[in-house]
């Protein structure tokens, strides 16, 4: 009787405010972010969760959050190294429902839609796909992709992208056995309401993005790019994917393509590890423009729109943030950071103003005006949980924004192990410009007397013959 | 100041990023991007020692070395750096089963690198690595103190003094720089190699001679360090890294420009003292087909080859296979010809 109360609850709720987070980054276009009308305050919030796993170099920490208005509440939805997805009312500033899987969170979760229902879907390292409802976290499905055996190596899954009742994920798996030599990198294609696989697709033999879908002369069509730089993209329309064409990026591929899909001809947008961002016809997978960032771009672009017109923004490790004019590839402007943009730049807008929130290694988080890339607010996220990192083999979690005019707010899991929701416009006790200079100078004073007095004394020892 | 380090930085960045003359891998894999014209070029440039006449050789070792140059850096996309390949090896190995394209990208050059030197001795390091091509370019340029300086058998030299100082001056300008600007991470290390490269200049101007010998053990050192490194996934990126990786990256560039700089003062610096390349190209030159004989009953005692050769490998005729970079300027400056190139295929 419960459950059907809270349904009926939750489907006058959701066709309300219809409310939905299909894709990695919010939608195709990656712009991760969503309007807030409810008259509530989103406050600030730091929220911690002590899991008792134990922390690995560079690893994720937290994957990208999902957002959505549940039940009239602003929700965030993140999963991470602790195996735990976490349902975050930013309202209450409590954890609504925590679910535990059996592997790392590695990827964003998205929340669809079913029969008025909103649902949590996403993919584990333990193999499986879990589907819950995000009121309360009750489970609606699972599914286990790939069947366990003695000698599967680490599973991977990316997020999912949802279209109707049908969702589309991708997981690569090998298996440890070298005789066998299984290394798989395949789209499913399961049914959101059940959960039950309805096709699958070898895409690429390794590690494979999370799926973009976009629509174009009714057909469906998803782009999904191997690690070793295949893009592939398929019309998923009919009851078997048809592989539509695929482009050969000139690099490492580790971020998903962005789409800008209502442009006269729809451009998907792809970064690589040898900085290059190339915009690429998504119906025949012709290469339109290609700019060059100083160094990698080694996660997903962000198409948002200013002005009605379409710009890509992209964040490299060279520490800036570029934004192209879609169509052209021409540079609108660029803006030196604090250090290496790792993360996607999130879209948003607050009373016809464009906006973008990017996180940065420089360990803050930054607010900037999507029109010139002036910086309006930096906060300080803190120093990441690991005590050393492998740059360009893990992609972080970015920050995804609640639009709600001036009391926006930005959700981040930071690598600091906290989930932050920041305001974006009222005051933060986060905000500030912190960088301290010192650590380089005292590393190189502790190499010379380590050197110095240390190595050199051992290197000097007598040598037993001649070299 | 600020406004003039601004200028030359912003200067240099523009000069150095986006060097590359292609924008794709030449000669692609199908359906990746591993660069079969990396393999390709490797291997030939290793086979031109064993090919050219001796009568020009020096002049087509440095002509392999400019096309060396010109190859890694302009076209094609792989990394030939010397804490990257040993890194990328490992790596590579884990993708094994995982991944094999990706192990076959990371783990063909420091493969092709050995292969080469177990066919042909150490040849790469001689006639193709560039960081040892634009040491040895470097050198020719302050020849005239360097060689004298030499031949006294490396006694205290003010010039050279002076030449450290000038470095050290460089690096400590540089650090403050960056210090300002940029945020350092643990693939920027390569500025402790630089830090250690000074410190090594100031204790080689007083004591090249005792210690040369002993100090080459660095090299040892240097390796652990970038295999302890890759063990623990820590990405520690070498000097010249940022001529492969198409990017103006700021630590790669300074170490670039400190082995420059220092081996402006001792010939082959960096190949001396903390090149990690040099214990695994050790190994392979001893078990190597190709080797260098001396013949000692022709020997006239000239000193010819030992004052030729920049890393000090030879003295009195005999080769030390721990140093030798197999350029073959030994064998072609010997009046005598005392020194022959053998390949014993049964090794």
């Amino acid at each position: 009787m419960r459950f059907f109360l809270i349904t009926i609850l939750l489907s006058i709720s959701s066709v309300c405010g219809a409310h939905q987070w299909p894709a990695l980054r919010g939608d195709a276009s990656a712009t991760s972010s969503i309007r807030y009308t409810g008259d509530e305050v989103l406050p600030e919030w730091h929220y911690s969760y002590k899991g008792n796993r134990r922390y690995e170099t560079g690893m994720i920490v937290w994957a990208s959050p999902a957002l959505a208005v549940v039940a009239g509440k602003p929700m965030a939805f993140i999963g991470g190294y602790d195996q735990t997805m976490h349902a975050l009312d930013l309202v209450a500033k409590e954890a609504r429902w925590r679910k535990l899987t059996n592997g790392e969170i590695k990827s964003a979760p998205v929340v669809g839609t079913l029969d008025g229902l909103d649902v949590v879907v996403w993919g584990s390292s333990d193999r499986t796909v879990y589907a819950v409802a995000a009121y309360n976290g009750r489970q609606l499905w699972t599914r286990e992709l790939i069947e366990a055996s003695n000698t599967l190596g680490e599973a991977h899954l990316s997020s999912p992208f949802i279209h109707g009742d049908v969702l589309y994920i991708t997981a690569f798996v090998y298996d440890k056995s070298l005789p066998r030599n299984k290394q798989k990198g395949v789209l499913y294609c399961l049914s959101l309401r059940t959960g039950t696989v309805i096709w699958t697709e070898q895409v690429s033999s390794g590690f494979l993005s999370s799926p973009v879908g976009f629509e174009n002369g009714g057909r469906l069509y998803i782009a999904v790019c191997a690690r070793r730089g295949l893009l592939s993209c398929y019309d998923v329309s009919e009851s078997a994917p048809k592989l539509a064409w695929t482009f050969q990026m000139p690099h490492e591929v580790l971020g998903s393509p962005a789409v800008a899909s209502d442009t006269s001809e729809p451009l998907l947008f792809l970064g690589s590890k040898f900085g290059n961002i190339i915009a690429i016809n998504a119906l025949t997978g012709k290469e339109v423009w290609q700019r060059m960032a100083g160094n990698w771009i080694d996660n997903t672009a962000c198409v948002g729109k200013i002005d009605g017109q379409p710009v890509v923004f992209v964040g490299s490790h060279d520490y800036h943030v570029y934004a192209y004019d879609a169509r052209s590839g021409e540079l609108i402007w660029t803006r030196a950071l604090g250090g290496e943009v790792f993360s996607v730049p999130s879209f948003f807008e607050v009373n016809g103003q464009p906006f973008i929130v990017v996180a940065c290694l420089d360990n803050h988080l930054y607010c900037m005006d999507g029109r010139t890339g002036t910086i309006l607010n930096a906060y300080y996220t803190g120093q990441p949980v690991w005590d050393k990192i492998a740059k360009g083999e893990s992609v972080w979690g970015s920050a995804s924004v609640f639009a709600s005019g001036q009391n926006s707010v930005a959700v981040y899991g930071a690598f600091n192990a906290k989930v932050y929701s920041l305001p974006l416009f009222g005051s933060c006790s986060l905000q500030a410009m912190a960088r301290s200079v010192k650590s380089l100078w005292v590393t190189l004073l502790m190499v010379f007397l380590i050197f110095t007095f240390l190595v050199l004394p051992l290197v000097l020892l007598p040598l037993r013959k001649s070299v | 100041m600020s406004r003039w380090l601004d200028i030359i930085e912003n200067f240099l960045a523009s000069l150095f990023s986006n060097i590359k003359l292609v924008e794709k891998g030449l000669l692609g894999l199908e359906g990746s991007y591993v660069e079969l014209l990396t393999i390709l070029a490797l291997g030939l440039l290793a086979v031109i020692p064993v090919m050219v006449p001796e009568s020009n050789r020096q002049r087509w070792r440095h002509v392999n070395q400019i096309f060396g140059i010109a190859i890694f850096i302009f076209v094609v996309f792989t990394c030939l750096g010397v804490f990257g390949m040993i890194r990328n090896f490992y790596r590579g190995l884990h993708e094994i089963g995982r991944e094999n394209i990706i192990a076959l990208y990371y783990c063909s050059v420091p493969v092709t690198i050995l292969v080469t030197s177990l066919l042909f001795g150490p040849a790469f390091c001689g006639w193709i690595c560039p960081t040892g091509a634009l040491q040895e370019f470097s050198g020719f340029i302050t020849r005239k103190w360097t060689v004298p300086w030499k031949k006294a058998g490396y006694p205290f030299s003010w010039v050279v003094l002076t030449m450290a100082l000038f470095a050290a001056a460089v690096f400590l300008l540089w650090m403050y720089r960056l210090s300002m600007t940029r945020l350092f991470f643990i693939e920027d290390s390569s500025i402790y190699w630089s830090e250690v490269l000074i410190i090594l200049l100031f204790i080689l101007v007083f004591r090249m001679k005792q210690w040369d010998a002993r100090l080459r053990r660095l090299r040892y050192l240097s390796f652990l360090i970038i295999v302890f490194g890759a063990i623990m996934s820590l990405r520690i990126t070498s000097p010249v890294h940022f001529g492969f990786a198409k990017v103006y990256d700021p630590a790669s560039f300074l170490s670039t420009v400190m082995v420059v700089l220092a081996a402006f003062t001792i010939p082959m610096v960096w190949c001396r003292y903390l090149c990690p390349w040099r214990c695994v190209i050790a190994w392979a030159a001893k078990h190597s087909v190709r080797s260098i004989h001396f013949d000692s009953s022709k020997c006239i005692t000239c000193g010819k080859c030992g004052e030729v050769c920049d890393l000090d490998a030879v003295k009195n005729g005999i080769i030390d296979t721990n140093e030798c970079h197999m350029c073959y300027k030994c064998v072609d400056t010997c009046p005598a010809k005392c020194f022959s190139i053998k390949d014993n295929w049964k090794k």
